[in-house]
């Protein structure tokens, strides 16, 4: 015979076209499902460690993120008793220069040191604030940190520490997230509850007021300017917030690249792997059912 | 010349040889669907002619024999091409199941790792807060949990390759005994020069089957076939099988013996060669750098705590320093995925602090939280080291697929080529016994009109007389 034989049985390579066919399919309608080219490290090998680091990474950025949300609370909520402090110890300066007036009365005089007392209360209660049950001026220390203490000069005594915490809001960025209640309200030469003492002291012995005044503004002074390092790590953390999102999307966006399915690609393949189908079973039902046996009469 | 007898014995010669021809059409159409059935093809011969004076006169046809249609080289190529492809195929389906393990999910090493760190996170925000240590201990847990399934599953996989390892041995011996027994049949038949295509083709089957197992080299001589793996470990000489057994090695897994020496690592191709790479290689490899980062972590974070404090206090009022977060891994690393192990249940045993007189430092949460980006496992941080692994299992998937399917579509051509060559066709069956039968018609036709003469020649007596 002069022409090339064929292979008179194809069956076995349009099956194996087909399985293929259906196996092509079968991965994209997965992907279409998932979205994601990647559904098994071996869609894409590379890509799938790759996408391992960028979930990793984006998984630390939440939890900076959540890091920054509760530091951001108890940073608020120290600069907002600053704030009170700052306050209380404006009233204390007014009284102390009313005070220093020599025309008041002895009962003047002592509404006032009455009232002062009740500011020194208050500030010691100010200077115990806490943030869900962790005192905020106590350094690292769990106790309280501010103890009433008739030994002290100034009537209070410091029980905290010099502590400080740090927390981590980004990679190799770690912020400042408490100042020691001693570097606060016991500044030298401005320390809050010796100067509101020693205004007490002399509006009772009625001498020594301006000095004693002079003392508490030292003091105002002092934790106005300490107040501002809460200011600006509220700023800090704010800003790295805003920072984080950013990142967070340009992640995502990674992520995305890496495996996202183009769901209009997926899609028209899902399509031409049904047609490529149809037609290989076309192809399949079409193969001659008679042979030459059938036309011999 | 010629006589009327003569003439009739050329054509009663011609009936016998398309009568035969024709068999051979009946026994392809019969075989059909048969697989791997050779076609048969008549091989009609001449006759040696007959001189009379200066006349040679033609002596007909005889069949010579009914000849099987083989090609013995493609049939060697499609074997070695079975032996590939059941490598392949073997080794993919495994490392499709190990890979699973490898997919991020919700609760893969990946994952684990990361919401570890994540907790340390929180801790450093509430460092005396027992249920944010809480929350560090059940994600340590989670992670020691993630590290322990994986190394299982892996190991359970091994097992039950192992298992699939024996039931390939004793079906390679199955089918050498076979193949030894029709070794046999075949020589006996060839020996009194009777035609043995059919057992033959019988035998290319079992040996097509042997090549999805083993790796299967064929050598044809005076005395029969000999099968040979491709290191020469003999599988059958002749008419005799030469079984393989299986032994336990020090690891628990089967080695394959033949004839008292080692040939499992010798085995080149065919299901058992992907089976035993996966089992004894790609497995093993896998674990030992689940290993090598398991025990990274765990001692890394075991160092960092200890250089913290707890929340305990000790009697002099300071507070204890830190301990062993998880297990010590075993000293060589082996096993320490599968072993992982948080080391303590009590959450105040966590070393935030880095200050052994103040318990609301969180100080040392940095230590314990910059083990992510230390170099823990060959040079590499956790989750660089872990996406390596995840690269490698998919890898290998995804290059023995791609090896798998090219080599199904030389299979598929060669098995077309072979088709081509043995396959039926019915057209063609049925094209050659019209022609058969009427080659036997027009030869019954000469014997009747010898008949018909020879009946003249008797009676020309009878007409003269």
């Amino acid at each position: 015979m002069s022409s090339i034989r064929i292979n008179p049985f194809p069956m076995p390579d349009l099956l194996s076209a087909l399985e293929n066919l259906q196996q092509e399919q079968s991965t994209a309608t997965l992907e279409m499902g998932t979205g994601s080219t990647i559904n098994k490290p071996s869609d894409d090998p590379a890509g799938a460690a790759q996408l391992t680091l960028v979930n990793a990474a984006s998984s630390q950025i939440d939890s900076y993120q959540q890091s920054i949300g509760s530091i951001n609370s108890q940073l608020s909520t120290a600069d907002s008793t600053l704030s009170s402090v700052v306050t209380v110890l404006q009233r204390a300066i007014s009284l102390g220069v009313q005070g220093a007036n020599g025309t008041l009365s002895d009962t003047d005089r002592s509404a006032i040191v009455d009232e002062l007392s009740g500011i020194q209360s208050q500030l010691v209660s100010l200077a115990n604030a806490s943030y869900q049950g962790q005192y905020l001026f106590a350094g690292t220390a769990e106790t309280q940190p501010f103890v009433v203490d008739p030994n002290a000069a100034s009537g209070v005594s410091y029980k905290g520490n010099t502590g400080t915490n740090f927390v981590t809001i980004g990679n190799g960025y770690q912020v400042q997230v408490n100042v020691p209640g001693s570097q606060i309200f016991n500044g030298t030469g401005a320390d809050v509850f010796q100067g509101i003492h020693d205004l007490i002291g002399a509006l009772n012995a009625n001498s020594g007021v301006p000095d004693a005044v002079t003392e508490v503004t030292n003091a105002y002074n002092y934790v106005t300017a300490q107040r501002v390092f809460y200011g600006n790590a509220m700023n800090q953390v704010q800003t790295q917030q805003t920072f984080l999102g950013i990142e967070k999307v340009s992640l995502s966006q990674q992520d995305n690249t890496v495996a996202g399915a183009d769901m209009a690609t997926v899609a028209s393949q899902v399509t031409s792997d049904a047609t490529a189908i149809n037609a290989t079973l076309d192809a399949i039902g079409s193969m001659p059912r008679t042979s030459l046996f059938d036309y011999l009469k | 010349m010629s006589t009327l007898f003569g003439t009739m014995s050329i054509a009663t010669g011609a009936l016998g040889a398309e009568q035969g021809a024709l068999d051979a059409t009946t026994n392809n159409v019969a075989n059909v669907n048969t697989p791997g059935y050779s076609r048969l093809q008549p091989v009609l011969v001449e006759n040696d002619p007959i001189t009379m004076g200066s006349v040679t006169y033609g002596a007909g046809v005889s069949l010579e024999k009914l000849q099987s249609l083989r090609d013995p080289i493609l049939q060697t190529r499609i074997q070695e091409e079975t032996q590939q492809q059941g490598q392949l195929n073997a080794f993919v389906t495994a490392m499709q199941q190990a890979q699973v393990q490898f997919t991020t999910s919700s609760g893969d090493i990946g994952t684990e790792i990361a919401n570890f760190f994540s907790s340390l996170s929180q801790l450093s925000t509430d460092p005396t807060s027992l249920a944010s240590r809480q929350g560090v201990l059940t994600a340590a847990g989670n992670m020691a949990t993630a590290f322990n399934n994986t190394a299982n599953t892996l190991t359970q996989q091994r097992s039950s390759l192992d298992l699939q390892v024996s039931q390939d041995v004793s079906q390679v011996n199955v089918l050498t005994s076979q193949i030894a027994s029709l070794n046999n049949q075949i020589s006996q038949m060839q020996g009194v020069n009777q035609d043995a295509s059919a057992l033959v083709d019988q035998r290319d089957v079992l040996i097509g089957q042997l090549s999805s197992l083993i790796d299967v080299s064929t050598i044809q001589s005076d005395n029969g076939l000999t099968l040979t793996t491709s290191n020469g470990t003999a599988l059958v000489v002749g008419g005799q099988s030469f079984a393989l057994s299986t032994q336990t090695n020090a690891s628990g897994m089967q080695d394959i013996y033949s004839q008292g020496s080692d040939i499992t690592s010798k085995i080149a191709s065919g299901e058992l060669a992907g089976l035993l790479q996966v089992r004894d290689q790609t497995i093993p490899g896998l674990l030992s750098n689940l290993d090598t980062l398991a025990a990274g972590l765990a001692n890394n974070l075991n160092t960092a705590n200890a250089l913290g404090y707890t929340l305990v206090q000790q009697p002099n009022g300071t507070l204890q320093a830190g301990g062993n977060l998880f297990v010590a891994p075993p000293a060589s690393g082996q096993g320490a995925a599968s072993t992982m192990a948080v080391a303590i249940t009590d959450p105040s045993l966590i070393a935030a602090s880095s200050d052994a007189t103040a318990s609301g430092s969180n100080g040392n949460v940095a230590n314990l939280s910059a083990v992510q980006t230390q170099a823990v496992a060959n040079g590499q941080t956790p989750t660089d080291y872990y996406s390596n692994i995840v690269y490698a299992a998919g890898n290998d998937v995804s290059n023995g697929s791609a090896e798998l399917n090219s080599s199904q579509l030389i299979l598929n051509q060669l098995q077309d080529q072979r088709g081509s060559i043995s396959g039926v066709s019915l057209d063609e069956e049925a094209s050659n016994m019209v022609q058969y039968q009427r080659a036997f018609d027009a030869a019954a036709q000469v014997v009747t009109t010898i008949n018909d003469m020879l009946y003249t020649v008797i009676n020309m007596g009878t007409l003269t007389g």
